[in-house]
């Protein structure tokens, strides 16, 4: 296939990069979320639209976005060999990621406009 | 005669996936794969949820009485699976690539402890959660 959909050793980094990165942010996350005193609305809101975790967690999903992606890129490459087809999934796939991480920025920067 | 060659011949034509029995690391390989494929499709249901938990007070606890529901409880546990064995088996796979555990012996006793790690995960979470 020589459609270009990130080929290389680029991908490869790419996903292990934010891997790392994604398995910090869960450590991280997962400690805020277990030593709070109470998991409620007010609570929830004041963690997230707290600069440090807005900053960190986008960046957490730019991290998922490009990692689903390469992921998912893996899966159609193996599986599916129409090459038709394959364009038409990975149409799919980039509209449900880059839909998703824009709904996400929506949500975040919400709190810089309130 | 090339004929009744490939008539005597036994090797396998085509490979029979019921018939192969894959090592556990390839097990814990393959769900890798499977578990990553349903966290994709989990993320828009995921980011609505998030905009609804942050929406407003009330929608808050709409968010929380859904999850609440038997169906949305056995989706959650799908999720903490999903979760769970990513997490662990990719760091497995990056520890690999660091070429830690690389030799069968240590992959196989790796892929047992990616099983036991993502085990008492799901439960300290379920338990914390339910208790």
């Amino acid at each position: 296939m020589s459609l270009y959909v990130l080929e290389g050793l680029r991908p490869w980094v790419i996903q292990r990069v934010s891997a790392v990165y994604i398995v910090l942010f869960i450590l991280y996350a997962s400690y805020c979320f277990f030593t709070a005193d109470v998991i409620a609305y007010e609570a929830w809101k004041g963690w997230l639209y707290y600069p440090f975790h807005t900053t960190v967690t986008g960046i957490f999903v730019i991290a998922v976005l490009f990692h689903a992606w390469i992921g998912m890129r893996d899966v159609v490459l193996d599986y599916v060999h129409n090459i038709m087809l394959r364009i038409f999934i990975f149409g799919v796939f980039v509209g449900v990621l880059i839909g998703s991480g824009l709904w996400v920025f929506r949500i975040l920067l919400l709190s810089v406009a309130a | 005669m090339l004929n009744q060659r490939l008539m005597t011949d036994n090797r396998p034509v085509y490979l029979n996936l019921i018939k192969i029995r894959l090592p556990l690391a390839g097990i814990v390989s393959f769900a890798h794969r499977i578990s990553g494929v349903l966290l994709f499709l989990f993320l828009p249901f995921s980011v609505y949820l998030l905009e609804q938990s942050l929406h407003s007070a009330e929608s808050f606890d709409s968010v929380r009485q859904l999850l609440n529901q038997p169906l949305m409880m056995v989706l959650q546990v799908l999720v903490l699976w999903s979760i769970s064995h990513h997490f662990f088996a990719g760091i497995r796979f990056l520890l690999i690539d660091a070429e830690i555990g690389v030799e069968k012996s240590q992959a196989y006793y790796g892929a047992w402890l990616v099983l036991l790690a993502e085990a008492v995960t799901m439960l300290l979470i379920i338990i914390g959660v339910c208790s």
